[in-house]
């Protein structure tokens, strides 16, 4: 097994080599972008396929992998895990990441010479992100977590010579470093009632909590909350989601996708990991707050959402109300993790073709989406206007899309638990939600052009994410499972 | 086996799929492949009707491909008695409605997609034997539906298409968290995670509490689909501002969405719950009688006329179905059908008028019987099917209807019959006013009667409906069983007992001493 010893880090690893090679092609031997771009696809796509290898090589069993600096087998405290759950965010993840390129394609050939440091921060988040998903340590969890989140700072404020990007930039790091902050806390304070910040191996938070009945709550609780609301602003659940609509406006249409897409997707993963796995003895405390949380998330999203005139707000406030759904399959611990993992993937997908096409229809540079700017866009282009619209039906729940199938999965998971006015809430909110994605509906296909009549052309860059965007509403809404199929033997250890 | 009806819900989507596709610069081909396409599920039906076992109460032509076992889901298709003709319904309207598109030429591949997808979504809410796929095709239904009255309706009608996709989705949304619920407790009886299955969930007994709450969830749906007062304010709206075909299906088969769910789930799934509520949604079904038919007297638009007459017939069915006698549901499913042919065909005729004139406005009208002779007598015949005139199909319904719900409800029986006055004067009125006297507007003097292909599209409604009123017997003979069992299930599930009509009628009779 020498070989395999470095599988677990292996993607990180080809991530960073990656992105070492885009620097250098770009900085010091001044190659053209078409170069330094190949080598970001192909450090993703290679780093996808070394997560399948994960995946492969676990053999179909749930997780019988742990590592850490000092080799295989369960350790002591294992920094990083390797299981059927990180193995298949890794494929998720990395996919998404490859997706983010593509639809980053059209900003980063306005960029000019900077667009080799885009391309090699989004790599640098993109690793984050899957650090997000394996990690056994909280340490490593938050750190994984600043990696990702610094990298998109710095990307919502790419085009500097705009005004609201620079400020979605500050707004997402003010915002952004508080809530880590707060998470940072929570880590301490849980280490102070437990004794340790790995989830997993001997002395760990599960081992402390299949060997110790816990009279004394308070700090623990207290660490559990504010990890809660660390992890809940990077999703943006509310009430933790004031930062999103702006940022999500003001960021470059080009950009924003994976910022948006990915954190959502590892972060939940993290907080299945977390929560689920993690403190899974104590889920009668936090399951009813993740309840209310999410209960005001799909209330606040919703209705938030009702009132945009912005494609762009819409969709992060309807985020908002998406987090909320698939907290509702939270509530069920680990009975609720397949049906998150379906959903989130999905909804990732759905999210970052949307924005790619909002990319093309206002600019891949440009920040604010206006309603007024996708008026009439059936004339101007049917195939974006269809494909906006197979996703926002998608995203509004409607049969025989993805969304479909991942709301009756939260929903079941979540009455399964006995969440059952979480449901019904929940169900009733995605009515508001059928209304707004319609209303964008109405937009682009009953009113009228408004000003600008020209025809708009999408890149094949562009073109291919949401193909495969659509591609994933689709054929996962019609054939749903062998989907359901993996995301059941993806749990965490 | 073969598997007629998957075909039959996967034919309009070929369909859909062909028309699609056709290349754009042969825009005349579009029409032709959509007619094509919806012509080939009524043949499907015509098989389906034939190779139709009379007598058998269950459900025939059964196909299941379990999806996942864990989570019980499956692809169950079903058909008996009480689904048959409604399916029947369908897959007649459809040809028609479509046939009476012709006057749609904007984005005209668009419309006949829609229209396609909306009867295979159709097709599938009356046949699913799985309440997630049922629930899955009472949801689609909703997309065509909104573009139809979006894109191609008329006045306001990116409103009416709103408000008609919110309310249901509204109702949906109750009806889905029922059905998950009710899916984790039949797969926990059956040692399953969930199971969606129609016929495990008729294994669960459940406690008349549950019956109470999950009757709720699935009548709310289903309640403001019918539409049941005070549900029922999408309904004008949308059928008003919707195109011609939209209205027809709307009325024809959409609305029947609802009282089939009534009947199909909430009286076999809920028999405690619904004999305990079975005079609520009884007195619900005779206000919507008397309400429809008293706002559509003093409407000025003749669709929307016709759109609270349906807001009236769809009462009858509701009492009809709540009487919980063999006579009450047989006359409700009965009457299903004769709405579905005797409003589709007034729809039909609306749209034609308004093709010439665009005002559906009555008083824009008068005298127009002496320049259209032909379209005025089959208006004329239409508006008497509607009204229940004996002979024609809508008495027999009615009539079936009111005798049932005697036996239990008798009160209410007798106050639903005002409604039978009530439709003979909102439309012999609004005849009236349209069609006899002298042309006052000279405008209307110039319309051209009805053409050949018009006369094509409601001939065959004209012959179903005298055939159904002459005649109604092989269809009872077909719904009859289906009933029964509906009825016994209720009877076993609960103490209630069916009145048998005959002796109770003649004793009910003589203790009121009436003639």
């Amino acid at each position: 097994m020498q070989n395999a010893a470095l599988l677990p880090i292996a993607p990180e690893l080809v991530l960073l080599i990656g992105m070492l090679g885009v620097v250098t092609s770009a900085v010091l031997l001044g190659r053209d972008r078409r170069e330094w771009g190949s080598i970001a696809g192909v450090a993703l796509a290679v780093a996808a396929v070394l997560a399948v290898m994960q995946w492969l090589s676990l053999g179909g069993e749930p997780g019988t992998l742990h590592y850490s600096a000092r080799g295989l087998s369960i350790v002591r405290s294992p920094m990083v895990v390797m299981d059927a759950y990180s193995a298949f965010a890794g494929v998720a993840i990395f996919s998404l990441g490859l997706l983010g390129l593509l639809a980053a394609w059209d900003l980063v050939e306005t960029l000019g010479d900077r667009g080799a440091e885009f391309v090699a921060l989004l790599l640098l988040a993109v690793a984050g992100l899957h650090g997000m998903a394996m990690s056994s340590n909280l340490v490593l969890l938050f750190l994984s977590l600043e990696t990702a989140s610094i990298s998109f700072y710095v990307m919502a404020g790419f085009t500097r010579d705009r005004l609201d990007a620079d400020e979605a930039a500050l707004k997402y790091f003010l915002l952004g470093s508080l809530a880590s902050a707060v998470f940072v806390y929570g880590i301490a304070l849980s280490f102070a009632a437990i004794g340790s910040t790995t989830i997993y191996g001997a002395g760990g938070i599960r081992d402390f909590f299949s060997n110790t009945i816990v009279t004394e709550r308070g700090v623990l609780l207290v660490g559990i909350v504010m990890i809660i609301v660390g992890l809940g602003f990077k999703v943006s659940a509310a009430p933790f989601h004031q930062w999103a609509p702006d940022v999500y406006q003001g960021a470059p249409g080009g950009a924003v996708g994976l910022m948006a897409a990915g954190v959502k997707l590892a972060g939940f993963i993290a907080i299945g990991r977390v929560l689920a796995a993690g403190f899974a003895a104590q889920i009668d405390q936090w399951a009813s707050i993740i309840a209310i949380v999410a209960g005001i998330s799909v209330i606040l999203g919703t209705s938030l959402a009702a009132v945009q005139k912005d494609v762009k707000r819409l969709l992060a406030y309807s985020g908002v109300a998406h987090a909320g759904y698939i907290l509702t399959a939270v509530t069920a611990g680990i009975f609720g993790i397949s049906a998150l993992l379906f959903y989130v993937t999905t909804y990732a997908a759905m999210l970052l073709g949307a924005f790619a096409i909002a990319g093309v229809v206002t600019g891949p540079r440009e920040g604010p989406s206006p309603f007024a700017a996708w008026a009439g866009l059936r004339t101007r282009s049917p195939e974006l206007a269809m494909a906006m619209a197979v996703l926002l039906l998608g995203l509004g729940g409607i049969p025989f899309t993805a969304g479909f199938v991942g709301k009756i999965q939260v929903f079941t998971a979540a009455a399964s638990a006995g969440y059952l006015w979480l449901v019904v809430l929940a169900l009733l909110t995605t009515v508001i939600g059928l209304y707004f994605y319609l209303k964008v509906i109405k937009v682009m296909f009953i009113d009228p052009v408004a000003d600008d009549t020209d025809p708009i052309e999408a890149s094949i860059t562009t073109r291919t994410v949401f193909a495969v965007a659509v591609g994933v509403t689709i054929l996962f809404g019609l054939v749903p499972w062998p989907l359901l199929d993996i995301v059941r033997d993806a749990l965490p250890l | 086996m073969f598997p007629a009806l998957s075909v039959l819900i996967v034919l309009p989507v070929l369909g859909a799929i062909a028309v699609a596709v056709l290349p754009k610069r042969r825009p005349e081909l579009v029409f032709p492949v959509a007619l094509a396409a919806s012509i080939l599920p009524l043949g499907m039906v015509l098989w389906v009707l034939w190779n139709f076992q009379v007598g058998e109460a269950g459900f025939q032509m059964l196909e299941t491909a379990v999806w996942s076992e864990t989570l019980g889901i499956g692809w169950k298709l079903g058909i008996d008695g009480i689904s048959l003709f409604l399916v029947v319904l369908t897959a007649v309207l459809f040809p028609l409605a479509i046939a009476a598109s012709r006057s749609i030429e904007d984005r005209t591949k668009a419309y006949m997609v829609s229209m396609l997808v909306l009867e295979a979504g159709l097709l599938g809410v009356f046949l699913s034997l799985d309440l997630l796929v049922f629930f899955a095709f009472f949801e689609i239904v909703l997309v065509p539906m909104y573009l139809l009255i979006g894109i191609w309706g008329s006045g306001n009608r990116a409103y009416a298409a709103i408000k008609f996709v919110l309310y249901t989705a509204f109702g949906s949304a109750f009806l889905l968290a029922g059905i998950i619920a009710l899916g984790l407790i039949t797969g926990d009886r059956i040692g399953a995670t969930a199971s969606f299955d129609f016929r495990d969930m008729l294994g669960v007994g459940l406690p008349a509490s549950t019956q109470l709450w999950l009757f709720a969830a699935f009548g709310i749906a289903f309640a403001i689909k019918v539409p049941l007062f005070p549900l029922h304010t999408w309904l004008p709206d949308a059928h008003t501002e919707a195109p011609t075909a939209g209205s027809v299906v709307l009325a024809g088969v959409l609305l029947k969405m609802g009282t089939y769910g009534f009947l199909r789930f909430n009286l076999t799934l809920f028999p405690q719950a619904s004999v305990d509520l079975a005079e609520v949604m009884a007195v619900l079904g005779v206000i919507g009688i008397i309400y429809g038919a008293a706002v559509a007297i003093v409407q000025p638009d003749v669709k929307r006329l016709v759109a609270y007459s349906s807001i009236s017939h769809l009462g009858f069915i509701l009492l009809g179905t709540f009487a919980l006698t063999r006579q009450g549901i047989e006359g409700g499913v009965f009457q299903m059908v004769s709405h579905g042919l005797t409003t589709g065909a007034l729809f039909l005729l609306i749209g034609m008028l308004y093709d010439r004139r665009h005002t559906r406005r009555i008083d824009a009208y008068g005298g127009i019987a002496s320049v259209m002779p032909i379209y005025a007598g089959v208006f004329l015949f239409m508006a008497f099917a509607s009204a229940g005139l004996p002979s024609l199909s809508g008495f027999v319904g009615e009539f079936t209807i009111l005798l049932g719900s005697y036996l239990t409800l008798p009160g209410l029986a007798v106050v639903a019959g005002f409604g039978v006055i009530l439709a003979a004067i909102y439309l012999l009125w609004a005849y009236e006013r349209i069609f006899t006297g002298p042309v006052v507007h000279p405008e209307n003097e110039g319309l051209a009667d009805l053409g050949f292909r018009e006369i094509a599209i409601v001939a065959p409604l004209v012959v179903l409906i005298v055939a159904l009123g002459v005649y109604p017997k092989p269809m009872f003979d077909r719904i009859g069983p289906s009933v029964d069992a509906v009825i016994e299930r209720i009877e076993s599930g609960t103490g209630y007992v069916a009145p048998i009509p005959g002796p109770t009628l003649v004793v009910r009779a003589g203790e009121t001493g009436e003639d």
